[in-house]
């Protein structure tokens, strides 16, 4: 979060439109927390499938952020002058659209929770994807789901059909997303070899072939295909 | 015929797709294909006994297939039953995270002809009797419970706000039923019917989507 000089000087700034996170000072900077929280939450709403929870605190940082921009409005507030009530302005719209972006992010990552529950819960490494609230989520309302079932139809079945996970007839009970749905990605370029692009193997209907995506390069692939890049930072989506 | 009623089910689930309410729920169709899987368990347990507990498919393929038809229809109507389930929970979720709760819920049957109702009634054909089974209710109260404890965790970001990219943080909004006063930094305004005014959006968010306020373009 900043305060009103930072965007002053900002709108000055040229800015390199998918440019590196700028960490200058060993700690994440406003801005490069803002840049990360957009990528995540523009990767989270193209993907059917649920990313990892970011892993370096990302999100436990920017709702700090908003906690204490909401505090300093507060403390603002009630001075008239029109120099504060102009920043005032300013800081609050600012605080919306952070706030906007987190919820955003938050809701996608809940909606694809609800819709493969037993899917995310099923594995460890799957649901080591969530972070922990989200487990706890998850789990509580597979619960009540089961529960429901329970006490509506699943209770009065034969035993051997209240499970919600059989693989009976070689058919899982528990579907997961569509991996093979198309993504629009960007290159970001290699993280290993900096300035050469990555090499996706591309599985088409009728041959597969190998593309190497460079610095700024957009493509249309299969999720599956570039998930480990957009996993590894070195491609995102648009 | 085996499978005909979970069909039905089915039929009405896609239907609550496309409806903006949630029409009564099918208690008998529900109990009646719960039925037939005790039924056609009770018949496979029943063959299964009378051969004692084995038959060789090749000796005997009519019974083997009576079996696995028998199987494929318990299963197939478990299936229906999860998905008229699920897709009236993922309803009921759905009002849920818009802010309304069960006593919402069941007023809105039972006032018909008001207003908002109406609309909602019209594909209730008991009347004013509520469209939720007793389980759907106690679900409802419970993922309201859930769901208030999940968003308690994010108390600054206010989880069901709106999903709309926020563009102006003051707008227009017209009062279109009373809502009594509502405390702002800029001090108390006392929302009347049809008076209009020059508001920050997230102080009325909620009232937008209660239908209390309309959002002026």
């Amino acid at each position: 979060m900043q305060d009103i000089s930072d965007i002053l000087e900002d709108l000055n700034r040229s800015h390199d439109p998918y440019g590196a996170d700028n960490y200058n000072d060993g700690r994440p900077s406003g801005e490069a927390d803002l840049q990360a929280l957009t990528r995540a939450w523009i990767n989270e709403r193209g993907t059917v499938e649920l990313l990892p929870w970011p892993k370096d605190g990302l999100i436990e940082r920017v709702t700090d952020c908003v906690k204490t921009q909401i505090e300093k409005v507060e403390e603002l507030t009630g001075n008239m002058e029109p120099k504060t009530n102009f920043s005032l302005i300013i800081i609050q719209t600012e605080v919306e659209r952070w706030k906007f972006l987190i919820r955003s992010f938050l809701r996608a990552r809940i909606e694809k929770i609800d819709k493969h529950t037993l899917h995310y819960l099923s594995t460890p490494e799957l649901q080591a994807r969530l972070s922990e609230m989200e487990v706890a989520y998850a789990t509580r309302h597979q619960q009540l789901l089961h529960q429901h079932y329970l006490s509506s139809f699943l209770g009065s079945f034969p035993q051997n059909l209240q499970n919600l996970n059989d693989t009976a007839g070689g058919i899982s009970m528990i579907s997961g997303p569509d991996e093979e749905s198309g993504v629009i990605a960007r290159g970001l370029g290699s993280k290993d070899f900096p300035g050469e692009g990555v090499i996706v193997q591309g599985s088409g209907r009728d041959a597969d072939s190998q593309v190497e995506v460079v610095r700024g390069e957009v493509v249309v692939a299969r999720w599956s295909d570039v998930k480990e890049f957009v996993e590894k930072g070195e491609m995102e989506l648009v | 015929m085996y499978g005909d009623l979970g069909i039905k089910l089915v039929q009405h689930a896609k239907r609550t797709q496309k409806l903006e309410h949630l029409p009564a729920y099918q208690t008998e169709i529900v109990r009646a294909v719960t039925r037939e899987v005790r039924d056609l368990d009770k018949d496979v347990s029943n063959i299964l006994q009378s051969h004692n507990g084995s038959i060789d498919p090749s000796a005997d393929p009519a019974t083997a297939c009576t079996l696995l038809v028998d199987h494929l229809c318990m299963r197939r109507n478990k299936r229906c039953l999860l998905a008229y389930h699920r897709t009236r929970t993922d309803k009921l979720e759905e009002m849920v995270w818009s802010g309304n709760d069960v006593s919402d819920l069941a007023e809105q049957q039972q006032r018909p002809g008001n207003g908002q109702g109406s609309a909602a009634d019209l594909g209730n054909v008991e009347g004013n009797s509520s469209s939720l089974s007793p389980e759907e209710e106690e679900y409802v109260r419970q993922y309201s419970d859930l769901l208030a404890a999940f968003k308690g965790q994010w108390t600054d970001i206010d989880l069901t706000g709106s999903l709309e990219p926020p563009r102006d943080l003051f707008i227009d909004v017209r009062v279109l039923k009373d809502a009594g006063e509502i405390q702002t930094e800029y001090g108390t305004i006392n929302l009347t019917k049809n008076s209009q005014f020059y508001v920050r959006q997230g102080d009325v968010e909620r009232l937008i989507s209660q239908g209390y306020l309309l959002k002026l373009s």
